[in-house]
């Protein structure tokens, strides 16, 4: 008898720490509302220094001189969860760090999602984003935009409503891009991504929040008409062992990877611009901007200045082909470039 | 995304969802934990039976604990490729040292006097091993298999970074299913792993002869070079 | 106004080939280890020790003071027993990132801890709680008619007698803590997780099996240590082991 009331309060006690437990998860989210809501409140501040700075940055490229970062406060700077962000968190990281400014690297934080949170959170102070990602992953605006301008106008209207600025973009584009083998290419006659729609229970990988972006299997619907998916959710990088073993007919790839150099892979034409501009722009906490100084702004705008499309290639490649670590290739890059 | 204390609306909209990935997630541990079991037991208890091999019994266990799973599922991708063979093979790797090492404990801590008296009744090695060594060594393997089928079950989330099909699904795609979605599909995975306890624990139950029963209630004991993690007690 | 910013072209370097061996992704390539053996390795492994140690001991701590308490007042157990059955069935995956959504958390070393610390309870407060009553009662009674009072009693007599099982459930923990860490790297990008997920990443064998193989190595260094510390601990059980 006794056993089993004591059983009885047991599963109580368990199912209590369990609703606890949802609870502090449920509270703790509408904590980070209330703080994206009073972000979104100091707006005003930030849309002057925003502007400011976009035509500091298109006027001059030069990195400042000196250690004009010495004395400022600290900023953290985060970068999600691939190769090219890994180089994008050192290379900024590195030339912030050459001017004085103290800044704290997080690194592999996640998708953009969870950048994006971090960010709004104040864990982050900054991050570097690919500007469609940006628009519809965060901004949650899924327009095709005719030009990069335009995409970048409407995502820094959004940023600067909510307490972020966006750097001018960088002159590299690393869009999303489907890939598949050559000879899978042939026996099917793709040349571009619509040919896919012929495909009965295409196998598609790519990283899991591909099921749900814009630029992902929505986009592949309502653009192209692709609907009879079977998707396969994976870790990025693992994409392309996946075509090569053929577990997948076609893979979501990142146009700038080391790995699409020397051929072994076919990326099909995206004409109509699914996968949107890519064009890289560090968001900044507008606050965290001005906080810093104009040296902070200088010195982030000449790194973006300096990666074109064939220096990200060839420094992803030496990542993730020779396996060179991403702190050493960005050093080399920013030597030569005269950015340390 | 005041969403994460919808776990359970998440799972009464997700029901399909869940549901197939349930089903993956059993079709993984069931396998690994059988080919786990088949591997595990008669070694164990083979070697416990004769006394024999207690470095290998204990190193393997040792060792086993401490592969971390991530580099498992890792290096699997790298030998096997991505799929569910490599997820299997990862968790059969992480299922076989506690159950390994607990039969052998078992089998070899059988109280000595015990097996002379059965010797000197006139049974077969085999007979004592059956009638007598197996039957008191029950707890002590079912508290290994226990632990084995919880750790299989929870890990076999981590292997969806690598390619496998499972509730991690969910979890590893917050950025699709919301914190809701990574709460829903932890209670899944708590439910199945209790599920399990319930199973096996019904299992020793059934086939624990009557006059032992009362014993294996008690906790399990463990000395120095031991290696049951969990005991009786939890459940 | 232009979006993107223009300047002279970039100088673009070489950054160094990588050795075939490490091109063609063979099974494991000594010149990469030593080459990066102080930028990734040495530096992840130090994180790792940080990261189990600072989990272990708190853990340690919390357990001790719990089971004292269950042990004390016996109806405590069940539900404290539960609680870190409980905590121990959640996928780590999924504790790791629920904790680093409370915002004052966040994707944070305190995170990890917090979620590593819950995973050591269940075996800690288990194990400690057993060997303390596992002690026989005539061995209690003869402490109290030494006229010891309980408290002596309790770290005099029946602690030191459940120490064998105490670090029995501490060389679990531990080892089962530097095993977890690795998955910590999803929400905390240090440790030996980081070159592990990295590897992942490029399906690189060679810094995986590196990075796993330390992983190993640091747990089972571990569990020597713990048991050398308690053959110190407890020199009168060295002749009685089994």
């Amino acid at each position: 008898m006794k056993q089993s009331t004591l059983r009885i309060g047991l599963v109580i006690v368990a199912a209590l720490a369990l609703a606890i437990g949802i609870a502090a998860c449920g509270s703790s989210n509408s904590g980070s509302d209330t703080t994206s809501a009073s972000t979104a409140g100091t707006s005003t501040t930030g849309s002057t220094t925003a502007s400011t700075g976009a035509s500091t940055g298109a006027s001059t490229t030069a990195a400042p001189s000196g250690k004009p970062g010495a004395g400022r406060p600290a900023v953290t700077l985060g970068d999600k969860n691939f190769t090219e962000q890994y180089i994008l968190g050192q290379l900024y990281r590195q030339a912030l760090d050459a001017r004085g400014f103290t800044v704290r690297l997080k690194e592999n934080i996640g998708s953009t999602e969870i950048a994006d949170r971090a960010l709004r959170s104040g864990q982050i102070d900054l991050y570097p984003e690919y500007i469609g990602i940006f628009n519809t992953t965060v901004a949650g605006d899924t327009k095709v935009y005719p030009t990069v301008d335009e995409a970048y106008q409407a995502g820094r209207a959004y940023a600067e409503r909510h307490g972020f600025t966006l750097l001018p973009l960088t002159p590299f584009t690393d869009t999303d891009a489907l890939a598949v083998l050559p000879a899978y290419a042939r026996a099917n006659n793709l040349t571009q991504v619509g040919d896919l729609a012929r495909i009965r229970g295409l196998k598609l990988g790519a990283p899991p929040e591909f099921r749900q972006r814009a630029t992902g299997l929505p986009g592949l619907r309502r653009l192209y008409g692709i609907t009879d998916v079977q998707f396969f959710p994976l870790t990025i990088g693992l994409q392309y062992q996946a075509l090569d073993s053929k577990r997948i007919d076609t893979a979501d790839v990142f146009t700038t990877d080391g790995q699409l150099q020397g051929g072994r892979y076919t990326v099909l034409r995206d004409p109509r611009n699914v996968f949107g501009f890519q064009n890289l722009t560090p968001v900044v906490s507008t606050r965290v901007l001005s906080a810093e100084g104009p040296a902070f702004e200088q010195t982030l705008n000449a790194v973006s200045a300096k990666l074109t499309t064939e220096a990200m290639q060839r420094m992803n490649a030496a990542v993730s082909i020779d396996k060179q670590s991403p702190a050493d290739v960005a050093r080399t890059y920013l030597q030569a470039n005269g950015l340390l | 995304m005041s969403d994460s204390g919808n776990a359970l609306q998440f799972i009464g909209d997700h029901t399909g969802l869940l549901w197939h990935l349930t089903v993956k997630h059993l079709e993984l541990t069931g396998a690994a934990m059988g080919i786990g079991l088949l591997i595990a037991l008669p070694i164990g208890i083979w070697l416990g039976h004769l006394h024999r091999g207690s470095f290998l019994a204990i190193s393997i266990s040792n060792v086993g604990r401490a592969l971390p799973s991530l580099a498992l599922i890792s290096f699997g991708v790298a030998v096997l490729g991505i799929g569910f063979l490599n997820a299997m093979v990862a968790l059969v790797i992480l299922a076989v040292p506690p159950m390994l090492t607990n039969a052998y404990v078992a089998i070899e801590g059988v109280d000595r006097d015990a097996v002379e008296a059965a010797k000197g009744m006139g049974m077969t090695g085999f007979e004592v091993l059956t009638r007598v060594e197996l039957p008191l060594a029950l707890p002590l393997i079912f508290a290994g298999i226990r632990i084995a089928v919880i750790f299989v079950i929870s890990t076999a989330t981590i292997t969806s970074v690598a390619g496998g099909t499972s509730l991690g699904d969910v979890i590893v795609d917050q950025a699709t299913y919301r914190l809701s979605g990574v709460v829903g599909a932890s209670i899944c995975v708590a439910a199945l792993a209790l599920l399990a306890q319930l199973l096996f624990t019904g299992l020793q139950r059934a086939i624990t002869p009557r006059g032992l029963r009362v014993q294996s209630k008690r906790p399990v004991r463990l000395d120095t070079a031991s290696v049951a993690p969990a005991s009786t007690t939890t459940n | 106004m232009s979006a993107a910013v223009f300047a002279a072209a970039p100088v673009i370097p070489s950054f160094g080939r990588g050795s075939s061996c490490v091109t063609d992704n063979k099974l494991f390539c000594w010149s990469w280890v030593r080459e990066h053996w102080g930028d990734t390795l040495s530096k992840a492994l130090v994180q790792h020790i940080e990261l189990t140690l600072i989990a272990v001991v708190i853990g340690f701590a919390i357990s001790f003071a719990l089971a004292l308490a269950a042990y004390r007042w016996s109806r405590l157990a069940p539900p404290i027993g539960w609680v870190a059955a409980i905590l121990y069935t959640i996928p780590s995956l999924a504790l790791f990132q629920l904790l680093a959504a409370v915002s004052w958390l966040g994707l944070s070393r305190t995170s990890a801890e917090i979620a590593l610390v819950s995973y050591t309870l269940f075996v800690l407060f288990g194990n400690i709680l057993a060997g303390l009553r596992e002690v026989p009662a005539d061995v209690r009674d003869a402490a109290e008619g030494m006229g010891l009072t309980e408290w002596q009693s309790l770290w005099r007599v029946e602690l030191p007698m459940a120490l064998p099982t105490i670090f029995a459930g501490l060389r679990i923990a531990t080892v089962t803590v530097v095993s977890l860490a690795t998955v910590a790297v999803f929400i905390d990008n240090e440790g030996l997780g980081a070159p592990i997920f990295d590897a992942l990443q490029t399906t690189f064998k060679t810094e995986l099996i590196a990075a796993g193989a330390l992983a190993v190595l640091l747990a089972l260094v571990a569990d020597g240590l713990l048991v050398i510390a308690q053959r110190l601990l407890t020199p009168w059980a060295r002749s009685a082991r089994s």
